[in-house]
């Protein structure tokens, strides 16, 4: 089974999904029960361990996820390689700097 | 009634047009198929251009686009249809002339599905003995005609033809894959395990419902991964 190829990729992008999907109403959840009211509210919210944990790996997921999917859609249409290439390698890079962007404010956070 | 009928011909023709056809209501008669009506037409105009063999929606020759949906002349009943009849040819394939497309794709795609039994353990005497549980596998698999119908129905093959399987020949993958008798498993699985061959199927599920024979390319696609991923774990 390749990682990120046929069968590995298809797997990986729906068992984000149950992540993401399950993380996304947990979330929702929480902040129509109880939304933090301030600044300080969240961030104590978000440094607490399991939520920046949970997020972290919500975000790798995430990206994972729209990898899958942005790969998915540049292999259905783009035919020419060097621009489907370009292509697979900008999205890559911004995915990948989404990513370091949004561990670095979670990092922050719990450190603050 | 009237007919819309895709024309193309590539030695006199730089576009291809529409052309109305009338087929005289005293020539239409009850349980007519809409290949008895283009068998009339072409008495009309004998340029116009279609395959056809066995009449019976067992050769599967005459696939074509009828009223916008893939399906076979000689088992759609006239009756079914609203006129006028816009026939085309099936859609992604590339025009030979009028309804005729050149199938040699189609063809590639399921000779790289490896539609054979592969064995290669000493004939036994008699022949290759399947369970009546193990045969039952295989029902929605077999009666595959190859008409193409879904496989020119299905975007994915549209969009690439040259390196997806298509509905049909991944059909005939599923069909080796799930004989019993077959040895070949771990080969055809890994053969089909790449981002092209079997996972550009995103089960947009029109072969389903193109298929003239009522099988279910997509559950068998579904099948596949199913039994990919039974053998990884």
């Amino acid at each position: 089974m390749r990682l990120l190829s046929g069968q590995g990729a298809w797997l990986l992008q729906r068992i984000t999904a149950v992540y993401v999907g399950l993380f996304v109403i947990a979330a929702l959840g929480y902040f129509l029960i109880a939304p933090p009211t301030d600044h300080a509210a969240w961030v104590m919210v978000i440094a607490h361990p399991v939520v920046a944990l949970g997020s972290a790996l919500f975000v790798v997921l995430l990206l994972l996820h729209a990898w899958i999917g942005l790969r998915d859609v540049l292999l259905d249409y783009v035919k020419p390689l060097a621009l489907r290439l370009t292509m697979l390698t900008v999205g890559a890079g911004a995915l990948i700097l989404l990513g370091l962007w949004a561990l670095y404010l979670l990092i922050r956070t719990g450190l603050a | 009634m009237e007919f819309s009928i895709y024309r193309f011909n590539p030695e006199t023709d730089t576009l291809p047009k529409m052309q109305r056809f009338t087929l005289p209501d005293d020539q239409v008669e009850p349980g007519m198929m809409l290949l008895d009506a283009l068998l009339l037409l072409k008495e009309q105009d004998d340029s116009l251009g279609f395959r056809r063999s066995c009449q019976h929606g067992v050769c599967g020759s005459d696939g074509m686009n009828i009223n916008g949906m893939n399906g076979l002349a000689c088992i759609t009943p006239l009756a079914d249809l609203e006129a006028p009849v816009t026939l085309r040819p099936f859609p992604g394939m590339p025009v030979i002339r009028d309804l005729i497309v050149d199938m040699g794709n189609f063809w590639d795609q399921y000779r790289k599905a490896e539609p054979w039994l592969v064995n290669d353990s000493p004939e036994p005497e008699v022949e290759r003995k399947q369970s009546p549980e193990d045969r039952d596998q295989l029902d929605g698999l077999y009666e595959c005609i190859l008409c193409g119908c879904c496989s020119a129905a299905c975007p994915s093959y549209w969009w690439n033809p040259d390196k997806f399987l298509g509905p049909a020949a991944l059909l005939q993958a599923a069909r080796f894959i799930q004989d019993s008798r077959d040895e070949a498993t771990d080969h055809r699985l890994a053969q089909l395990d790449d981002a092209w061959k079997l996972y550009r199927c995103h089960t947009i599920m029109n072969c389903t419902q193109v298929c003239p024979k009522g099988l279910n390319p997509s559950r068998a696609i579904g099948d596949i991964r199913r039994t990919m991923l039974k053998k990884s774990l």
